[in-house]
């Protein structure tokens, strides 16, 4: 029965020629997002692989030279593209993709695509997740507004119910009817998607945990299942297909196009952030405090000579420039941490509300976790940074040991190949599906939540439903 | 097959039937007459369960349909003023859609142009959309779909109104092959001329009271509309 219902408001639809409009449009405007965003990433996967590769030859290439000025030098790391960024960019165009790694300093990325783009390019620019999020559940409620509202105001639903069609099996046979429509344009561009990704990666099809796109599949659906409900729900109390319509629209603006901008609002007004400018001041104010590093310094000259048991520095059998060089990165470190940290802990603070805020928009749930599960929000932005610092502290911690071991008091020591070989090449792990899932569990609970109380809604407005 | 006892419907004080009694057999075609707002369309509402009884109730085939409403609805068929099909689908495709959901969804292609031939409507108009049908030839599929679902009990809301003589005479026709047919028929109608030819028996309604109950052949045409003007006189 539910099926013989779906059939035919998707036999219905599809003689619609509004509806055929509407489609073609919706899947041309997919289809150019999605280009846009193979384009996005196929250019950056490039860019990262030379780039990679060129940092790493430049550092093994070093001619003979100290250490510390090898560490000086520097290296890049490099943030690897994630293939499902394609569908959601998230945060990346904004916060770059590389990060220079070098001595006494946790510098912050570079290299922001939206910083090379002209204004034009910005407001053009419509990502995959745009569509998913903004025109997708409009075209949902185009589909939906009229599905009981208009039957009514036709008489058809007086005929449907006379013959004894259950109003329940109705609800859901129109709902699957509107998601066989959504189908039709789904269908193709995920279709041509996956061949994109194909054609995108000589590392597999899905070089990115298959987790992910299973859970971000999960997420979509979840999300259009709601949308679907609510407005099958207002077309079957609402006395008009009129109301209908002017209330999901209403409804539609308002969680899809203005939540995320108050909420963002929201956000930075209860965790605020410092400006760069202040940051960057107060971050100073710490590492420049050189009483501290010399308290630290002098502590750790203090045990060194009670351990080897010897009364001055030159005695020590290690070369105490290294060792000095290796607390002052400590020093820093402790201040990188205490800033960074307090300064992320906030972003993650902002991140929060957003997913408590889904109880009003159930958008936000679906934006949080689809960034999450595109592997670029703010958590794995963070997951990198974090994992470049360390690589970063592992190179000083190796550079000022090789110091302090082979540097001969009153000498120029010169390190070359052999060094420079020490320092593993950086690499980067993505977190697996499973540990975004923990920092959305939230939004997740939020959307499951959205999920079951629009089905009921509606299953409960449809059999409350007048005939007219 | 259809029973009300002591059935009354208000509306915020105002009574809109008054607790009606009265018995359509299998055969039987019973015509209520009587003024717009007489309580014919809501005594029709009722039987399909669109609104709930003040008090009283409404049987179909033995059981009350506000406790039954589905199964109820299982020997029942409705035809309204214009019976409302969906005009992007063809006749054929209606027919077999409200077919389906009356609980015959294997209707072979064959069995439902039987029904399209069966009503009078030409079988080329079977795969035209019905945007284009005439009001006559939608009233045939409401038919259609009745005799397509087995229907037991006809329900029809002044079915014939607007319909040229013709139709509506070949309407008449089918109606009286159904009730022929053992099917019990309730229809509210203006027409006392239809009345008269189709109807076996007529009930007089005034401000939701059946004020008086006949058989047709107790009298003649023009006796029917001198019995109904004189209950109508305030």
């Amino acid at each position: 029965m539910i099926l013989r219902i779906a059939r035919k408001e998707l036999l219905d639809l599809s003689r619609d020629g509004r509806f055929r409009m509407l489609s073609a449009l919706v899947l041309v405007v997919s289809v150019v997002s999605l280009a846009a965003g193979w384009k996005t990433y196929t250019d950056l996967a490039a860019q990262h692989r030379t780039a990679q590769q060129a940092t790493r030859e430049q550092w093994l290439n070093q001619p003979k030279k100290n250490p510390h000025s090898a560490a000086h030098y520097g290296v890049y790391a490099f943030k690897p593209a994630s293939q499902m960024a394609m569908v959601d960019t998230g945060i990346d165009p904004y916060v770059g993709v590389a990060v220079w790694l070098e001595a006494h300093k946790q510098n912050e990325m570079k290299y922001r695509p939206a910083q090379d783009r002209t204004a034009v390019q910005r407001f053009g620019s419509m990502n995959g997740a745009e569509v998913l999020q903004v025109l997708v559940p409009l075209f949902i409620v185009l589909m939906a507004f009229s599905a009981f509202a208009g039957e009514r105001e036709q008489g058809t639903l007086r005929q449907l119910l006379s013959v004894g069609a259950r109003p329940r099996d109705l609800a859901l046979g129109k709902a699957l009817g509107i998601a066989g429509g959504l189908g039709l344009i789904l269908l193709p561009a995920t279709a041509l998607s996956v061949v994109a990704l194909a054609l995108s990666t000589s590392e597999g099809l899905l070089a990115d945990d298959p987790w992910r796109v299973v859970a971000l599949g999960a997420v979509y659906l979840t999300y259009f299942a709601v949308v679907t409900a609510l407005a099958l729900w207002v077309s079957a109390w609402a006395s008009s297909s009129r109301l209908a319509l002017v209330v999901l629209l209403t409804f539609w603006f308002a969680n899809s196009v203005v939540a995320s901008r108050v909420v963002s609002d929201l956000a930075a007004w209860l965790h605020p952030t410092p400006s760069a400018v202040e940051f960057q001041k107060g971050l100073e104010a710490d590492l420049n405090n050189q009483e501290e590093m010399e308290e630290r310094i002098e502590r750790k000259r203090d045990e060194l000579l009670k351990q080897y048991n010897v009364a001055s520095v030159d005695a020590l059998p290690i070369a105490f420039s290294g060792v000095s060089l290796q607390e002052g990165e400590e020093h820093g470190n402790e201040v990188f941490d205490k800033h960074f940290g307090a300064l992320f802990d906030q972003y993650e603070q902002q991140n929060r509300v957003f997913q408590w805020s889904a109880i009003v928009a159930p958008m936000l749930a679906t934006r949080g976790l689809s960034m999450g599960l595109s592997g670029t929000d703010f958590g794995q932005h963070r997951h990198f940074i974090t994992a470049a610092e360390t690589y970063r502290r592992d190179i000083q911690r190796t550079l000022n040991g090789d110091i302090a071991k082979n540097q001969k008091a009153g000498q120029v020591y010169m390190a070359g190949r052999e060094l420079w070989d020490q320092v593993p090449a950086f690499t980067y792990e993505p977190p697996p599906a499973g540990w975004v899932l923990g920092q959305y569990s939230v939004a997740l609970v939020v959307l499951g939540a959205w999920l079951v109380g629009a089905v009921a809604l509606m299953m409960r407005a449809a059999t409350t439903a007048l005939v007219d | 097959m259809l029973e009300a006892h002591a059935l009354t419907k208000r509306y915020n004080g105002v009574t809109a039937l008054n607790a009606l009694t009265l018995t359509v057999a299998p055969g039987d075609v019973f015509c209520l007459l009587g003024a717009n707002g007489a309580g014919k369309t809501t005594t029709i509402n009722l039987f399909l369960n669109f609104i709930s009884p003040t008090s009283g109730s409404a049987l179909v085939n033995g059981l009350d349909v506000t406790k039954e409403p589905l199964e109820t609805k299982r020997h029942l068929a409705y035809i309204p003023e214009t019976v409302m099909l969906y005009k992007n689908l063809t006749g054929l495709e209606n027919l077999e859609y409200f077919a389906a959901l009356a609980g015959k969804p294997d209707l072979t292609r064959e069995q439902l142009i039987g029904y399209f031939r069966e009503v009078g409507l030409a079988v080329e108009a079977a795969d035209r959309r019905v945007g284009t049908y005439s009001k006559g030839m939608r009233q045939k599929v409401g038919i259609a779909i009745a005799l397509a679902k087995g229907a037991k009990a006809l329900l029809l809301d002044e079915p014939t109104s607007g319909l040229d003589p013709k139709a509506s005479n070949e309407f008449s026709d089918l109606l009286r092959r159904l009730s022929g047919g053992g099917v019990a028929v309730l229809m509210a109608t203006h027409d006392l001329f239809r009345a008269k030819e189709s109807g076996t028996r007529v009930g007089i309604m005034k401000h939701g009271t059946l004020v008086a109950q006949h058989t047709t052949d107790e009298f003649g045409h023009a006796d029917l509309e001198r019995v109904y003007l004189e209950h109508m006189r305030d």
